[in-house]
């Protein structure tokens, strides 16, 4: 008996650094006054652009703080640069849970960095809500305090090949893309969609970050006819693309882009509208960049963020911030982790008013986004479109 | 599609032997390998943005003047960073130039930040067609340009007493100064006429790519490549060197795998190094014991 209390003191004496641990690792991060929150994104290199997510939600952040915060805290963000580099991720998360010890991760662009830093993130246990990027392993299988709240590449790919095959007579489909987890979470759905509808792609080509040239590319493409071509590039890459194909008399070919891209920027990047006036992209929202429903999140940005140059990225990320206040709030101020975690599996068809899709997270999927419109140019202005030339 | 991908890998390649031979041009007159040489192609380029988009330049002059600020930016580079440090460990002097490197993106990120730049059209002449080949403007503009110049560039070290005294400096540093050579003056004039044919690359090659402070990690690894191709020091190898592997990228993009074309480049460099390492026109390295 003394042998069997001896062993079960020594186990409490082990174990209690353990609880006392896990006590203060429930609230790591957080005051009485402030709640916070690392914010990952490419603020460098030659994506970049897309940390306008990033300055978006943080201006959301902003809004909320000079409404009095949420329970009187107020939302501090801790920025680290990944560069769209995995490495760089790595590092970055690394320095956010271990040494600036946030409560919470929210942002991230670049799947492939995204994908990188999952098991160190689900390891650490800490909530991440991904903001930005899209490739489906980021938040499947299930990881209990991952939450992906944009629409998912798969959501995204299917939109894509969908929106083709909706153009009359498309039959002959080709691909390019880059050779990342991002463009294969977009480009792996959309061909499994074109096979349901029975139809193999003509050509499934390559075109490498970085890559200033799209010759080789073009001319295979000029070869093979295509009715369509389904394009998963970064934005300067797709820019690189459409020049080419413009120079190489393939202008008239639409073109289908991910929501890695917009027509706006593009536009402003090719520097000329015949390049564009036949690409067409994912568009997350409820209206158009320059519609009425979009101009209060316009607004926000601006007042927060004066210099700011305001592209499609600029907003992505704003519904997540949403709902994640939203849940936040709910929870009240006696907030820990596994609380905020139990309270954004509670969300359901939390509409954003900014995303076209509603928001539901569940405990068996924490892919929140489900849906996504596509964007063209008619008549020279950008329109969002459900179907080859129906109007959302 | 055979001629289609030779023209475009020329006027590609054309830009990768321009910065071949800036590297060349510089390793040979001080033995450094400038390692922040891509920094210095993505500074022409923003120069040249910021003459023609901010100060309203016409391309022409803004491309000569972002030339001439690079050469002096080249020559103050030297002075005040290299030769002090001249006579010590290589590792220090590729350190240098890396950091040299980085002060110019750093200067681009602070300015620029998270924009990708376009550069506004300025080869938008309409395209010339031959049945199927389609000759376009920035390949003419980039063919031609560096033709001329590399004309020149040879023609100078060949025929005048200028490039006389060039060799006789690459051949012995020491030997050119027992002869009354100012051979510091010409090092600093080497590091300004790489900086500047660097510059040139980044300037010509803007048009037809997007801008970003990252740009010239890239041509980096393509100036190097062509350069282990054509022969590390030769001037003339790291001309062919970059027509080759521009060409090369090319074919191997069209006729093997689109996904060949970004690491080519490398395989060269690999390749080479194994079967040829003195390059196609380098000299053997021979130590004598």
């Amino acid at each position: 008996m003394r042998k069997i209390t001896a062993l079960f003191a020594m186990l409490a004496f082990t174990a209690a650094p353990a609880f006392a641990q896990d006590a203060g690792w429930e609230t790591q991060g957080l005051t009485d006054d402030s709640i916070t929150i690392g914010v990952m994104g490419p603020f460098s290199g030659n994506a970049s652009s897309y940390s306008k997510a990033m300055v978006g939600m943080m201006a959301y952040y902003q809004k909320v703080n000079d409404d009095g915060g949420v329970h009187g805290r107020k939302l501090v963000a801790v920025q680290e640069d990944t560069a769209c580099d995995s490495a760089k991720g790595l590092a970055a998360a690394k320095k956010l849970i271990s040494q600036d010890q946030v409560f919470m991760l929210q942002g991230n662009s670049c799947s492939g960095v995204a994908v990188a830093l999952r098991p160190v993130v689900e390891e650490s246990g800490i909530p991440w809500i991904v903001a930005q990027a899209v490739s489906d392993s980021i938040s499947v299988p299930l990881a209990r305090n991952i939450f992906h709240g944009v629409p998912t590449g798969s959501a995204n790919g299917r939109a894509m090949a969908s929106f083709v095959l909706s153009k009359p007579d498309t039959k002959n489909v080709a691909i390019i893309e880059h050779s990342n987890d991002w463009a294969h979470s977009y480009s792996d759905p959309a061909k499994e969609y074109l096979k349901e509808q029975g139809i193999t792609p003509s050509l499934e080509l390559t075109m490498e970050r970085g890559q200033t040239d799209a010759t080789a590319q073009v001319l295979q493409l000029r070869e093979a006819k295509p009715d369509f071509i389904i394009a998963a590039l970064y934005e300067a890459e797709t820019a690189i693309f459409l020049k080419d194909l413009k120079k190489y008399g393939l202008g008239d070919i639409p073109v289908m882009g991910t929501a890695g891209t917009d027509l706006e920027n593009t536009l402003k990047r090719t520097g000329d509208f015949d390049t564009v006036k036949n690409y067409f992209v994912i568009h997350s929202y409820v209206d158009n960049l320059d519609g009425p429903k979009m101009k209060k999140w316009a607004d926000m940005i601006k007042k927060y963020y004066p210099d700011e140059e305001l592209s499609t990225f600029s907003f992505v990320s704003i519904g997540s911030a949403e709902a994640l206040v939203s849940a936040l709030e709910k929870i009240g101020p006696d907030l820990t982790r596994s609380k905020l975690i139990a309270a954004l599996e509670e969300v359901r068809d939390f509409d954003t008013g900014i995303l076209s899709d509603p928001i539901t997270w569940t405990p068996e999927d924490h892919q929140g986004v489900k849906g996504s419109a596509v964007a063209g140019f008619v008549d020279e202005k950008p329109a969002v479109l459900k179907a080859w030339g129906q109007p959302y | 599609m055979f001629m289609q991908l030779t023209l475009s890998g020329l006027a590609q390649g054309a830009i990768y032997a321009l910065i071949a031979l800036s590297l060349t041009v510089v390793y040979r007159s001080t033995t450094v390998v400038n390692f922040g040489h891509g920094d210095f192609v993505m500074a022409g380029a923003f120069l040249s943005y910021v003459l023609v988009v901010l100060g309203g330049v016409a391309f022409l002059p803004a491309g000569a003047l972002a030339v001439v600020a690079m050469f002096v930016l080249g020559v103050l580079f030297n002075r005040g960073l290299i030769r002090p440090i001249l006579g010590g460990p290589h590792i220090g002097l590729a350190l240098m130039c890396i950091a040299g490197g980085y002060v110019l993106r750093g200067i681009a990120r602070m300015v620029w930040g998270r924009e990708v730049l376009p550069m506004p059209p300025v080869f938008d002449m309409p395209p010339i067609f031959f049945g199927s080949l389609v000759i376009t403007g920035d390949a003419i503009v980039i063919i031609s340009t560096v033709l001329v110049l590399l004309l020149c560039f040879f023609g100078l070290l060949a025929l005048t007493d200028l490039g006389k005294m060039v060799q006789a400096v690459y051949q012995s540093p020491r030997g050119a100064r027992l002869i009354g050579l100012n051979v510091d003056r010409f090092n600093d004039v080497s590091w300004g006429v790489g900086a500047a044919l660097g510059a040139l690359g980044g300037i010509l090659v803007a048009p037809v790519t997007l801008l970003h402070p990252d740009l010239g990690a890239s041509f980096l690894i393509k100036g190097f490549a062509a350069m282990t191709l054509g022969g590390f020091g030769s001037l003339g190898g790291a001309v062919l060197g970059g027509v080759l592997l521009g060409v090369g990228e090319q074919y191997a993009g069209a006729y093997l795998d689109s996904s060949l074309i970004e690491i080519t480049a490398y395989v060269i460099i690999v390749l080479v190094l194994f079967v040829r390492p003195q390059g196609l026109l380098g000299r053997k390295a021979v130590v004598k014991v």
